[in-house]
């Protein structure tokens, strides 16, 4: 606590000030060059499979990448305030698995079976946010135990599968087509707009972000921390929810374990993103271009056709180096900028 | 603020206070009606939460609910989740507090043979399901001879005419299983030069997993005829009727019912799917069950270490709708309002295990009016080293189908 | 700087760490009758010690300030290496200094690129995690290999059976931390991880600091695979994540800030004992199989949250403590 406390004083004007001038700051920089990659591993596939279309390729890896998308601005939100949330997979699951148990199949039942199952998901994270902001339990056992204890829930109550079919309009959702462009891309489109929005262009959005860089200057200026902490635990409990649904809907059917190869993806977007894990950095469209960048990246690996072992090592190694690339090569020009 | 010191004094006391309440209800929790119980038995699961293990595990519980089962057997199921060490102490905690036999879905085929080997010095019998150990004094119930890998892969190189462009969805990397699956099925298609292999990824045994991998070599890929699975098979084809609606593939895997109600519609045979439902049955681990109760109780002398249990083939001309709630007069799918379309049929065996039916393997709770059936013989496993045994040879001809005929390479 | 006797003092989260434990064990004890006995208590300690070994490199870590995630990628690597060359080329001790250095050179690799270029240690040990992964993967494809027997036997039972091998190992573990405390680098990197512009402004290397935390945590985790192969007795290329997850809870139930600069190793050791007594008790207690989940989750938070109660009065002294200890340029 105290090793933020004298840099971070006289930082948070410029932090308020960086916060507010978003969208046109040397942090866009990095951003690009993380969306440069991205394209550079789709014009890579295209080029080691020449048979394949491009737009094809773009529209797989938009679409496929939707739940990290969604999932990791949730995530942002709490590593913005130096926090993590590591209950992200679980909530999924058990969104994706409510939502199958109270439609039955039945689209007749969505409108008030996904408010109910998204205000659950946002109350798991609520809880989250209530032991972190009240009871002062670090965000990393917090969200740890809570995950596991949720999961021990839903296990107690659907054994790991649901026995109900999805909703067949969830399902059209995920895998229909408008106007030639899967709709799946749309809500992308709408959500980062909206989520980018949020976190870069509200009050609540600009006092997150004073609380990150400067929990004491926060306190001076007379922020409400607690009120913003829960609500930031609570959202990202709100994202897992909506990914579970369309988890749900892309695989039209519902397991408990459906959301947990997300948790770790929805991490490395945000950092590679360009976000400061202790919290106060990164804006919402650099873990969108974090997202695009995995997904494009496991694309490249699936057909390369390698032993698992070897996937791992490029995997890790192109991480890295993307984290090399976004840091250093704009890091004097940041420098500068300041 | 000024009561905090106070409290952080009284604390000490209070844990105690927790601990003693919680030790009267240890207490409260023990077994009272020991004389009416025989025998203690583990269930010790891995992980839990997917659709395979946890139909495993219901079967085995609805099993241990069955009379005689009921009343001799006092029973237990623990999940161990993915971590070894967690395993090694669950089964460590299972030994010490006399159990008379353990089944286990085993983390690592490997690592677990020396907590196995104090099962057997303890006298307990250890029983693994589906996945095997290769300790010496362990028994391992699976559908090893079945060869899935090569029969599969024969199947499809078959149904494909011998040429074609492909995927192979891996399970699990770092698992004996998928290590051994592997190896037959990509001995198989190497020996047709016109099989090209186009892509491939781990699936992890996973469906959403699956099928968003499907989904990116489909893009990258879009004229493959064929994807050969070991789980996620349902996953797999979903990405397929999502992305190519009008021309589908040649496919080999698991046997999720709605997976089994595709493969045997006409409507997506004539767009050219064509389908086989084997792979790994959950209802092996029921089977084991049964297998080491009459060992237990003394009906069965086992021979061997490796059982079999008979490896589920249904290719796409067999599919035969249910109307009750188990498989009877041959049928073999349900239709899609009675189960999730991730319900996996080899759940269930007529044959080996009539005590089970729908329910009880969708909630874990006996058929009423069921007591347990003998078994028939019981066929015994390959010694497959590395994978059930350590010391020991396999047969010559281990990596080669054994069920479906092989054509000849086309020119 | 402040007094040596202040510092090695365990910290109250850590103590209260400790009720923690004894509740918990006296809990299993009375409710299964084979808890005490030496058999027992060995598999228990057993089951502990490789937990608690990554706990404690991890805390060298959390301690500077920075996060690690690499520890379950240098475990498989370890334990496949182990498994692969201790019962030939290499014999035990081989593979001990292999294993450590391999955890040397992982720790090095992650420490020069968050502190020589700058980037996220969270992220960067994400990325080396999965390579280290796929290291793992690549040295042994599939379970197998085997475990000399001097490692597999010599680690795991006890010695004139009285005293098992694992507590000898975890006092040993205890008594290298109380030694190492007091050297420079380890009072640097209490200093780095509760303020490192101070720490730099006080003249000590922070960097260094850092890097060295990195090197000495990554030789920890090879420790842990070692021993983690003497008790399977063989390789098996995949580390469950589930393990990383418990080694933070273990770091932050002993008393560890996970923002740095406040608890130790002793703590983490203790809380990896809660982690794994915890089973213990559970199981003893005949706790519905899901049920444990639900159990573990809250036993974790309560534990967090008691030692919270006096974090909270602890971090306030401390504070005042480094206010006035620190010294001005």
């Amino acid at each position: 606590m105290a090793k933020r406390d004298a840099p971070a004083l006289s930082e948070s004007k410029p932090a308020k000030l960086r916060a507010r001038a978003a969208w046109a700051n040397p942090e866009l920089l990095p951003v690009a060059v993380v969306l440069a990659c991205a394209a550079l591993l789709i014009i890579a596939t295209k080029i080691l499979n020449p048979g394949s279309s491009l737009t094809q390729q773009l529209s797989a890896v938009l679409v496929t990448s939707i739940f990290l998308v969604i999932a990791s601005f949730g995530q942002g939100l709490t590593i913005l305030l130096g926090g993590i949330d590591l209950s992200i997979g679980v909530v999924a699951g058990l969104s994706a698995m409510m939502i199958s148990v109270l439609t039955d199949g039945q689209n007749a039942a969505l409108p008030w079976a996904v408010p109910a199952t998204l205000a659950f998901c946002g109350a798991i994270g609520m809880i989250n946010g209530l032991g972190i902001a009240l009871f002062k339990v670090p965000p990393f056992i917090m969200t740890l135990a809570s995950g596991i204890t949720f999961f021990g829930v839903g296990l107690g109550f659907t054994s790991g599968l649901a026995q109900q079919p999805v909703a067949p309009a969830l399902q059209a959702l995920m895998s229909g087509y408008w106007l030639g462009v899967p709709i799946p891309i749309y809500l992308i489109v709408g959500f980062v707009i909206i989520a980018a929005t949020f976190q870069n262009g509200t009050a609540e959005g600009r006092q997150l972000y004073a609380i990150g860089s400067s929990p004491q200057a926060a306190l001076v200026f007379g922020l409400p921390i607690s009120g913003l902490t829960i609500l930031a635990y609570a959202l990202s409990g709100l994202c897992a929810g909506i990914c579970g649904l369309l988890l749900a809907g892309y695989s039209s059917a519902a397991t408990l374990d459906i959301g947990d190869p997300l948790l770790l993806p929805t991490i490395a977007a945000v950092v590679i993103g360009g976000a400061r894990v202790v919290g106060g950095k990164g804006i919402y469209v650099g873990t969108f271009a974090g997202a695009i960048f995995l997904s494009a990246l496991e694309t490249i690996i699936t057909v390369l056709s390698l032993s698992q072992g070897l996937r791992n090592i490029i995997e890790g190694v192109i991480i890295v180096g993307a984290l090399l690339l976004q840091s250093e090569r704009w890091g004097a020009l940041r420098r500068w900028s300041h | 603020m000024n009561s905090l010191p106070r409290r952080i004094e009284a604390l000490p006391r209070s844990l105690l206070y927790c601990a003693g309440v919680l030790a009267l209800m240890g207490g409260l929790a023990r077994p009272t009606s020991a004389e009416a119980e025989n025998y203690k038995v583990f269930l010790d699961l891995s992980y839990s939460g997917n659709v395979w293990q946890t139909a495993a595990a219901n079967g085995i519980k609805a099993l241990a609910g069955t009379p005689p089962y009921d009343k001799t057997v006092e029973f237990k199921t623990v999940i161990s989740g993915t971590d070894v060490q967690h395993q090694i102490s669950d089964l460590q905690s299972m030994i010490a507090a006399g159990a008379n036999a353990i089944l286990f879905y085993p983390v690592s085929g490997t690592g677990l043979n020396r907590v196995i080997e104090q099962g057997c010095k303890h006298n307990v019998l250890m029983f693994a399901y589906d996945s095997t150990v290769t300790a010496p004094c362990a028994y391992n119930v699976s559908s090893l001879s079945g060869r899935y890998g090569a029969n599969s892969a024969q199947w499809m190189v078959n149904e494909m005419g011998g040429k074609g462009e492909m995927v192979i969805n891996h399970g699990v990397a770092g698992t004996a299983l998928t290590d051994l699956m592997d190896r037959q099925a990509l001995g198989v298609f190497k020996r047709y030069p016109g099989i090209k292999i186009v892509g491939d990824f781990y699936g992890n045994w996973n469906d959403a997993t699956s099928q968003e991998n499907t989904a990116k070599v489909l893009a990258a890929h879009p004229n493959i005829d064929a994807i050969w699975t070991v789980d996620g098979t349902y996953g797999s084809l979903q990405a397929v009727k999502d992305h190519r609606p009008d021309r589908l593939v040649v496919i080999a895997g698991q046997s999720n019912n709605g997976y089994r109600l595709d493969i045997g519609n006409q409507a997506m045979q004539t767009k050219g799917l064509k389908g086989l439902s084997a792979s790994f049955g959950p209802a092996d681990g029921p089977y084991a069950f049964k297998v080491m109760m009459e060992v237990l109780t003394g009906k069965l002398k086992l021979t061997a270490h490796n059982v079999e249990y008979p490896l589920p083939w249904v290719p796409y001309n067999e599919i035969k709708l249910c109307t009750g709630l188990a498989f009877e007069n041959g049928c073999n799918t349900f239709p899609e309002d009675k189960v999730p379309a991730l319900f996996i049929d080899t759940a269930l065996n007529g044959d080996l295990l009539p005590e089970l039916n729908l329910t009880a393997v969708q909630n874990g709770t006996a058929m009423s009016g069921a007591t347990i059936k003998p078994l028939p013989a019981v066929t015994y496993a390959d010694s497959l080293p590395g994978v059930n045994c350590t010391d020991c040879k396999p047969p010559a001809d281990w990596l080669e189908p054994n069920r479906v005929k092989p054509i000849p390479v086309p020119n | 700087m402040m007094s040596l006797a202040t510092r090695l003092r365990p910290a109250r989260g850590a103590a209260i760490a400790v009720l923690i434990y004894l509740a918990m064990y006296f809990v299993y004890a009375i409710s299964e009758a084979s808890a005490t006995s030496v058999f027992a208590i060995t598999n228990l300690l057993d089951n502990t010690i490789v937990l608690a070994v990554a706990a404690a490199g991890l805390t060298l870590v959390v301690l500077t300030g920075e996060l690690d995630l690499s520890a379950i990628g240098v475990i498989a690597i370890a334990n496949v290496v182990v498994a692969t060359t201790s019962a030939g080329v290499l014999g035990w001790f081989g593979s001990l200094v292999a294993v450590m250095l391999i955890g040397a050179a992982v720790g090095l690799i992650n420490g020069w690129l968050v502190v020589g270029l700058g980037l996220q240690s969270l992220a960067v040990t994400i990325g080396t995690m999965i390579a280290c992964e796929g290291v793992a993967l690549v040295i042994l494809a599939a379970p197998g290999g085997e475990v000399s027997d001097t490692i597999a036997n010599g680690l795991t039972g006890d010695i004139a059976n009285v005293v098992p091998v694992a507590a000898v190992i975890i006092i040993g573990v205890l008594a290298l931390w109380f030694v190492f405390a007091r050297t420079r680098l380890g009072i640097a990197i209490y200093a780095v991880g509760s303020d490192e512009n101070a720490a730099g402004l006080s003249g000590l290397n922070v960097r260094r600091t850092k890097l060295l935390a990195f090197v000495l945590a990554g030789v920890a985790y090879g420790c842990a695979g070692y021993l983690l192969s003497a008790q399977t007795g063989s390789g098996d290329p995949r580390a469950s994540n589930t393990f990383l997850l418990f080694m933070y809870a273990a770091v932050a139930i002993g008393g560890t800030s996970l923002t740095g600069g406040r608890g130790g190793v002793f703590g983490s050791v203790v809380g990896a004992g809660i982690l794994t007594v915890m089973q213990k008790m559970l199981f003893a207690l005949g706790a519905a199989s899901f049920y444990t989940n639900v159990f573990s989750g809250i036993i974790m938070l309560v534990a967090l949250f008691v030692g919270n109660l006096s974090g909270l009065r602890l971090r306030r002294q401390r504070g005042a403590e480094w206010q006035s200890a620190t010294p001005r340029p």
